[in-house]
């Protein structure tokens, strides 16, 4: 009798285990297809961006870019490329990253004014995107091994049925203490980002406000990020979005900064 | 009705006292809805133009108040060990409640904008983590000392001086704050002493302060009183009705301040301390009084009957010609200060209501035993008595010597009120030593300052701020303003867009200059956005609209007379170079709405002090029925205020806040002994029709009551005399040298003008009625 309740309990325990392991590795399997979903879709990419950032006052200013992407492998280092059309001030002011998956990403501005090419070298992913409230990483994607993700109870959003993942960076991280993503279980798009502060309090949300199916890619074509305490928001709205239109690598040189490949950037 | 108040008092004294006591009850009871307010602004009102400009610049540009913290070290603050602490420090400040996070400036939390490899450019923290060399901590100075929006701000040129600014969400957090922030650096401090400065600390703190020096110097300055009063009448029980008195006038005003709604400010914190001594006056006149009679008849109802009667008026005058003074207050265009005028008003009145009712009340319970008693104790062969027989030989011999050197008073008293300096600095409202003073002058003396300063530029349409012409012009009276020298540094647009081209162009230092199209500057701002800088500390120097830029101005000095030569500088500059088509210039920030408010209240002050002055003359000649007479009573209290205020203006003490509220009180309390002194003068003349013998008799009687008022205020505030707050200082310094300057020309002037002019003021044949009350009565 007492052993057979030994190997019970044993069975249980390990059984606890398991599940908590399965559970870690399915958070972890959940953001991985997320972040595919969400920034490799398709080998390259053309986006029209318009975006709109409000400020507390509900003052708006808006920024227009053409966007283009192209993916080295699903998940690993992608190059972008934007260039500004609005404000009209900064009209031909081109930016190019080259997106490290494992290290430091290389960015490089043209400034029209001065006919200058500046490599940037900012460690700092977490500072913001031309002035607005997503970061860097949140254009570019935070790689899924950067952090611990743990599954929590999956719920419903906007009568989607969604994961509910819950992730805490590896390594002391200044853009967040926490996150919780609600992720689509069909598309495993995001809908919805809580970005939590040590304080344990939500600092930010970002929301995919639209979602299209683009070339037979769900992909989101506005989506938001609103900064709870600073009272700001941005919108961005994506249209003409096109894949695997065959974008060259080429394009992604310094020569092309200064001369955009007119075929895509009009 | 005089009549009918005293009977009453003598016939109920327990329901008189019941009632007295549900009334104050009542008013104690609201004493926990007490709302305090310290924010300077509210010393404007809600529609002054330069408060509703400051609102909305801190609301344009996102500015907050701040707390700087600083550290000093006589060697050098650039070491491992010290810059890692502060880097601690700052993360444990991020923690605390009400702090804006993202606005603080400390090494870790800027920005710094420089080369890299590869003639890149790179944008990151200036302090990124901890360090371990003296090369990193060397080469951290370094990076401040070069760049034009941190230097001197953040750190000193000799590296001595280290700050933090903390920006925190509203004023009234700022004690507590400079509290947990003060804990921290206690905890992680080494050697070096740690300061905490800035105006919101400063007023914050004075509001907390001002209540635990309340709760010392108000006990402290009853206690004095009550001995003071015991030595004069050698008995408790009949000296607890001045100290009841006072204590229900003190709680009837702030009562009704409360429940009326009103806030408790900085000014209105002192209306005990004002109300105490007028309290006080009133009672020792009845006391002295009924102290003579009752010696002389031995009857307690009749006494009480005598002393009111005869006193009656000149108390009635004399509450009146005070509250008259507070209540002109009410015209003053400070919201502050017309609560206190009129609440401190109201107290005056309660006060000799109080007194007229609760002292005869008091008597009436007293035993014939006790009474024989304080009959007897008399101090005829004591001090008083030798001084009243100074004044009283001293007067008559050398009337005319009086009267010349009071003339030769008002002369110099002419010239030191023309030397009065006009400043203020709430930091200086704490005393040297202080922790808030010491900062204040520690930090100023190495960094930029601790006092900041905007000046906002306002144009028609957006984008007018990218012009070359407004940053060029915006970087030239940055350069104006550099010349004055408490300006420690001004940072705005000009200095980031320069920044930005030198560091794009390879640390070049010919591109150090405002570039002359408008794309190039836009471009270099957008640069900024781009590269990782922060859009919100872009934004504290220009809105996202681009309709308008904020120079900040920061100053080593917060004194109100400093503030204004900057302003006045720039005003000189501004004549002189006129602004670009459709631009508009305007201040704001603290220390310039200090010296907005300190000029409404010092003309406003003006104003009410003139306007209570005719009130008083006008109340006097109608008391005295006599214009001659009327001018004579203010002759005490002119010389007073003359001769205080001259005092000031020759010591160089500047006139400052609590200096001007004073005025006022000056006004109140100096014209009471003239009033009692001429009152009770003509009265006494009135009845035995013999000068010489109401010269002699006017000394014993009126004399000795006001000789012990002047005993019991001036001596009574000493306590407040060691206060750490400098306007408690000031308030006690004021009552010991009114009540000794109007107590000496009382009793010094007004009976040599007495003799010399006494055909004219006596005339021998009966005049017309003396009083405004008739005096058949005789006791």
């Amino acid at each position: 009798m007492k052993r057979l309740i030994t190997t019970a309990v044993l069975a249980l325990m390990a059984l606890a285990v398991t599940h908590a392991i399965a559970s870690a590795q399915d958070a972890t399997e959940v953001m991985k297809k997320s972040h595919m979903a969400y920034y490799y879709a398709a080998n390259d990419a053309v986006y029209e961006v318009t975006m709109h950032l409000f400020d507390k006052k509900g003052g708006e200013r808006t920024r227009e870019f053409t966007m283009l992407r192209l993916d080295k492998e699903d998940g690993g280092d992608q190059k972008y490329y934007t260039y500004f059309r609005q404000p009209s001030d900064v009209a031909r002011l081109s930016f190019m990253v080259h997106k490290n998956a494992t290290g430091n990403d290389q960015r490089w501005i043209y400034v029209p004014s001065v006919d200058l090419v500046k490599p940037i070298s900012a460690d700092d992913k977490n500072s913001s995107f031309v002035g607005s409230d997503f970061t860097y990483e949140d254009v570019s994607g935070r790689r899924w091994t950067e952090d611990n993700h743990k599954l929590l109870p999956e719920s419903q959003l906007d009568g989607k049925a969604v994961f509910v993942v819950e992730s805490t960076p590896l390594k002391p991280y200044k853009g967040f203490a926490k996150r919780i993503s609600y992720i689509d279980q069909t598309t495993h798009i995001p809908l919805k980002s809580e970005y939590f502060d040590d304080k344990g309090e939500v600092v930010r949300v970002e929301k995919a406000v639209k979602i299209e199916d683009i070339g037979g890619f769900p992909t989101v074509t506005s989506r938001s990020m609103e900064s709870l305490k600073k009272g700001s928001r941005t919108v961005v709205d994506f249209t003409g979005t096109k894949y695997n239109v065959g974008l060259k690598d080429d394009f992604f040189t310094e020569r092309y900064l200064k001369t955009p490949p007119r075929e895509y950037v009009k | 009705m005089k009549k009918g108040i005293t009977e009453f008092s003598i016939r109920r004294p327990w329901l008189v006292i019941i009632l007295a006591v549900a009334v104050t009850a009542f008013f104690a009871a609201q004493f926990p809805k007490i709302k305090i307010d310290t924010d300077p602004l509210n010393m404007l009102d809600q529609n002054e133009p330069v408060r509703i400009f400051d609102v909305a610049a801190k609301d344009a540009f996102a500015l907050h108040d701040f707390i700087a913290v600083g550290l000093v070290n006589d060697k050098t603050a650039f070491t491992p060990d010290i810059l890692n602490r502060i880097y601690r420090i700052t993360a444990e400040v991020e923690k605390i409640e009400g702090v804006i996070v993202e606005d603080i400036l400390a090494p870790a939390t800027v920005d710094d904008i420089k080369q890299g490899p590869g003639g890149s450019l790179i944008i990151e923290p200036l302090m990124g983590g901890e360090i371990s060399t003296p090369a990193e901590a060397e080469y951290i100075r370094e990076r401040i000392k070069s760049n034009p929006i941190l230097r001197g701000k953040l750190a000193s040129d000799d590296g001595k001086a280290i700050a933090l600014f903390v920006p925190i969400q509203s004023k009234d957090m700022s004690n507590r704050i400079a509290g947990e922030i003060k804990t921290i650096t206690d905890t992680h401090g080494g050697g070096e002493k740690f300061h905490i400065a800035g105006l919101p600390v400063a007023q914050d703190s004075f509001g907390a302060q001002m209540f635990k020096q309340m709760a010392v110097a108000a006990p402290a300055t009853f206690l004095v009183i009550f001995l003071l009063l015991f030595l004069f009448f050698r008995n408790v029980k009949i000296i607890i009705a001045p100290m009841v008195v006072a204590v229900m006038a003190v709680v009837w005003a702030m009562g009704l301040l409360i429940v009326t709604g009103n806030t408790v400010h900085i000014m209105s914190s002192m209306i005990p301390i004002f109300l105490i001594p007028i309290a006080v006056l009133n009672s020792i006149y009845i006391i002295s009084e009924f102290h003579a009679h009752y010696a002389g008849h031995r009857q307690k109802e009749a006494g009480i009957r005598h002393s009111i009667h005869e006193l009656f008026v000149p108390m009635l005058f004399v509450s009146a010609t005070a509250a008259v003074g507070f209540l002109a207050l009410a015209i003053t265009p400070i919201p502050p200060v017309r609560v206190f005028g009129i609440f401190v008003g109201f107290g005056t009145l309660a006060a000799w209501f109080l007194s007229l009712v609760i002292n005869p009340a008091f008597m009436m319970l007293l035993s014939d035993k006790t009474l024989a008693r304080f009959a007897q104790a008399t101090d005829d062969r004591g001090l008083l008595s030798r001084l009243l027989h100074f004044f009283r030989t001293f007067s008559s011999r050398h009337n005319k010597g009086i009267i010349a050197a009071s003339l030769i008073v008002v002369v110099i008293s002419a010239v030191g009120l023309s030397m009065i300096v006009v400043n203020d600095n709430p930091v200086k409202w704490f005393k040297k030593s202080h922790p808030i003073r010491q900062a204040d002058m520690a930090m100023n003396n190495h960094l930029a300052g601790t006092y900041m300063n905007y000046l906002v530029f306002e144009g028609e349409n957006s984008e007018a701020m990218k012009d070359p012409a407004v940053v060029t012009y915006i970087e030239s009276m940055q350069g104006e303003l550099a010349r004055e020298p408490i300006v420690g540094a001004t940072t705005g647009l000009p200095d980031v867009v320069k920044k930005v081209r030198y560091e794009l162009f390879g640390a070049d230092s010919s591109k150090l200059a405002i570039p002359e199209s408008a794309d190039e500057i836009a471009q270099m701002l957008f640069m900024f956005e781009m590269s990782g800088g922060d859009p919100g500390d872009l934004f504290k120097f220009v809105t996202p609209e681009y309709d308008k830029a904020n120079l900040w101005v920061q100053l080593r000095d917060g004194d109100n007379q400093a503030v204004t030569k900057v302003v006045e500088r720039a005003d000189d500059f501004l004549a002189a170079h006129p602004l670009p088509p459709g631009i508009n210039v305007s201040w704001a920030g603290l220390p310039y709405v200090n010296v907005i408010w300190q000029k409404l209240m010092v003309g406003g002050m003006r104003e009410a002090l003139l306007i209570a002055y005719v009130i008083v003359l006008v109340m006097m000649t109608a008391l005295f029925r006599s214009f001659r007479w009327g001018l004579i009573s203010m002759l005490p209290l002119t010389i007073t205020v003359g001769a205080i205020y001259a005092f000031i203006g020759f010591v160089g003490k500047p006139y400052d806040m609590p200096i001007s509220v004073l005025s006022t009180l000056t006004l109140g309390l100096s014209v009471d002994f003239a009033i009692q002194f001429i009152q009770r003068m003509r009265t006494m003349y009135d009845r035995n029709r013999d000068f010489q013998q109401t010269y002699h008799d006017i000394f014993e009687g009126v004399g000795r009551a006001i000789m012990r008022n002047v005993l019991v205020i001036s001596i009574g505030f000493i306590p407040m005399l060691f206060s750490d707050l400098v306007p408690y200082i000031t308030v006690g310094a004021f009552f010991l040298a009114i009540e000794l300057v109007s107590g000496i020309v009382t009793m010094l002037l007004l009976p040599a003008l007495a003799r010399t002019f006494r055909r004219g003021l006596f005339p021998a044949a009966a005049p017309e009625a003396v009083a405004a009350e008739p005096s058949q009565a005789q006791a």
